[in-house]
């Protein structure tokens, strides 16, 4: 038994995600990002500056001195926490990767494992849409080099829709009650607040057409439309470059506009994506810009960053029927364990090599096994060759 | 694309198949269908089965769009994008007790309610407390001891047991369409029409 929502990961799926892991750190290092690895524990007062609704779950324990302690439910926090505390004196701007396990109660609901692999990068200490655009375009970057096929990434802002109830200029009472709506995703029921409010109708039906739909044929200019202060027209032109900018990179067709896009994590401030893939129901990787969050660790900086879950990612991988190979097959050796010379050429060959007794019974291929002083080669679907040991060298050089 | 149509216990409610009839959804093939089913038509799939079913496949991917109750919605807060009221199907989530029994609110509540998430919610909000008691069918737990009320649908009350007094309503439900999280970015074109066609049935009725 093990406890409700953990599992175990077995070969090949080991491999496959193995390999998965280093495709996309050998992207987030193309870029100049360097790997960080954090302890699992935390302060839990450290990872509750975060101020993120997540945490109440998260799992505490309590050291010999009685501190309290948590298993960390993310890495963008510690990731923080970290740059905060050692790299004050270093140049902006900091680039940081991670490929680690975060763990969170299990709930059916959210779909995914109790303990689940994110791989994240972080870019510390810009404030432009080029710095936004960077990871947006390294996450497509990463997706299409592992061949994950007709993923989207939506691009919102918080800015624009938290900008955009303001100027509804609704009682408190009312704005509470339509934000909450908001985070729930009940349109009809801000339909039903806005219009007991006395918003006008045209204003009213433009701003849930903008909201309900993601990047459909006119999102852009209906949000243009509404954007009626400053906020919201910089945040839409801050969105535009953003888009412009992941183009030039390569991956315009990649991305929409979804200015109804909400994020679940409340240390966002401006930019945020999410990037779904055919056959995945929820994002398999999202992100955003976390401006205030580095200043609660008292160095107030910017910053942006994603993390790919990936379970999610191998889901949308199998969809696409791009799962990694794992490692080459393993070729058995009945004899090996009594020969460790030869079985160590064979290695050096470049073969994977499980050695077993000589009188191992063993039923799978490929499979060479020694028979007095000659050796038999049984490989998957071929005939069984025999012969000297030279023989068996020359023949496996050639597979 | 592939939608879902909550049935629980029969086929899909008349009333609804006027709508999406109305707004030019293929209903010849749903109409006389027997729950659980998968129906093609016009190149798309209709999956009728339970509400509950239908709203984790959506929530999962396995369908892109939903037509389920806002009770469910209310109790599971799943993260589905809510796009409109079909105003079909409606009813209230009520709390109901039993009639003069005299004394007062008890200083903790037992309710009886196949709702524990929201019936939790909306006192703990209020701030009263309640103990909720998952039960299916809550005609029977007040007459029981088990509960003193329920909170369940008002059309169920009424039919299961009748003898219970609503003391509260709690909020409006109908049939509302939802569309998953990555179906409202991946079929955004598809969904616009759709959603477009559904309202345009609804406000020129």
């Amino acid at each position: 038994m093990i406890p409700e929502g953990m599992r175990d990961v077995l070969p090949p799926e080991s491999g496959q995600l193995r390999a998965i892991e280093t495709a996309l750190s050998r992207r987030f290092e193309a870029y100049g990002y360097g790997e960080v690895r954090t302890p699992w524990l935390e302060y839990a007062e450290t990872l509750e500056v975060a101020d993120d609704d997540t945490l109440e779950a998260g799992y505490r324990i309590h050291d010999q001195q009685g501190n309290q302690l948590m298993l960390r439910t993310d890495m963008t926090v510690p990731v923080a926490r970290l740059a905060a505390a050692r790299f004050q004196d270093k140049p902006l701007p900091l680039r940081f990767y991670y490929v680690a396990p975060s763990i969170r109660p299990w709930a059916p609901q959210r779909s995914q494992d109790g303990e689940f692999v994110q791989a994240g990068a972080e870019l510390l200490g810009l404030r432009s849409p080029q710095a936004d655009a960077e990871c947006v375009a390294l996450l497509c970057d990463g997706l299409t080099a592992l061949g994950v096929r007709g993923f989207r990434v939506a691009l919102g802002t918080v800015a624009y829709y938290t900008a955009l109830v303001d100027s509804l200029g609704l009682v408190d009472d009312d704005r509470g009650k339509l934000l909450e709506a908001l985070a729930d995703r009940d349109y009809p029921l801000l339909e039903s607040i806005a219009g007991k409010a006395d918003v006008s109708d045209d204003a009213l039906k433009a701003l849930w057409r903008t909201l309900e739909l993601s990047g459909t044929r006119d999102g852009l200019a209906q949000a243009r439309k509404l954007a009626s202060s400053d906020a919201m027209k910089e945040a839409i032109e801050h969105l535009v470059e953003v888009r412009d900018l992941v183009a030039e990179a390569g991956f315009g067709d990649a991305v929409v506009f979804d200015f109804g896009l909400l994020q679940d994590l409340s240390y966002y401030s401006g930019t945020i994506f999410e990037a779904y893939a055919p056959g995945v129901g929820l994002p398999i990787a999202s992100g955003g810009r976390y401006d205030g969050l580095l200043g609660r660790f008292d160095w107030d900086i910017p910053g942006v960053g994603f993390a790919i879950a990936l379970d999610r990612l191998q889901e949308a991988l199998e969809e696409a029927g791009a799962v990694p190979a794992a490692a080459p097959a393993t070729l058995v050796f009945a004899g090996g364990l009594e020969e460790p010379a030869r079985a160590g050429e064979l290695r050096r060959a470049g073969w994977a090599v499980a050695a077993v007794p000589e009188d191992a019974d063993v039923a799978t291929r490929p499979l060479l096994r020694r028979q007095g002083l000659s050796y038999a080669l049984d490989m998957a679907g071929g005939d069984i060759l025999t012969g000297g040991w030279r023989e068996i060298l020359r023949a496996l050089e050639h597979r | 694309m592939r939608l879902g149509l909550a049935c629980d216990g029969g086929p899909p409610p008349a009333a609804l198949i006027d709508v999406l009839g109305a707004a030019g959804l293929p209903v010849a093939a749903m109409a006389g269908a027997d729950p659980p089913a998968l129906i093609q038509a016009e190149g798309d799939s209709w999956a009728l089965a339970p509400g509950a079913d239908v709203l984790t496949a959506c929530l999962r991917g396995a369908l892109d769009v939903a037509i389920v109750g806002k009770d469910l919605l209310l109790e599971r807060r799943p993260g589905v994008f809510e796009l409109l009221d079909l105003r079909v199907c409606l009813d209230h989530l009520v709390y109901a007790g039993v009639a003069g029994n005299g004394r007062g609110e008890p200083p903790r509540l037992r309710v009886a309610t196949p709702y524990p998430g929201c019936t939790w919610r909306y006192f703990a909000g209020a701030g009263r407390q309640v103990e909720p008691i998952a039960f299916r069918v809550t005609a029977l737990a007040p007459a029981l001891g088990l509960a003193d009320g329920v909170v369940d649908l008002h059309s169920r009350i009424a039919q299961e047991a009748p003898e219970l007094v609503v003391r509260e309503e709690i909020a409006a439900c109908s049939l509302r369409l939802v569309a998953g999280r990555a179906a409202r970015t991946l079929c955004a074109g598809r969904l616009e029409d759709l959603v477009e066609r559904l309202r345009s049935v609804l406000e020129g009725s």
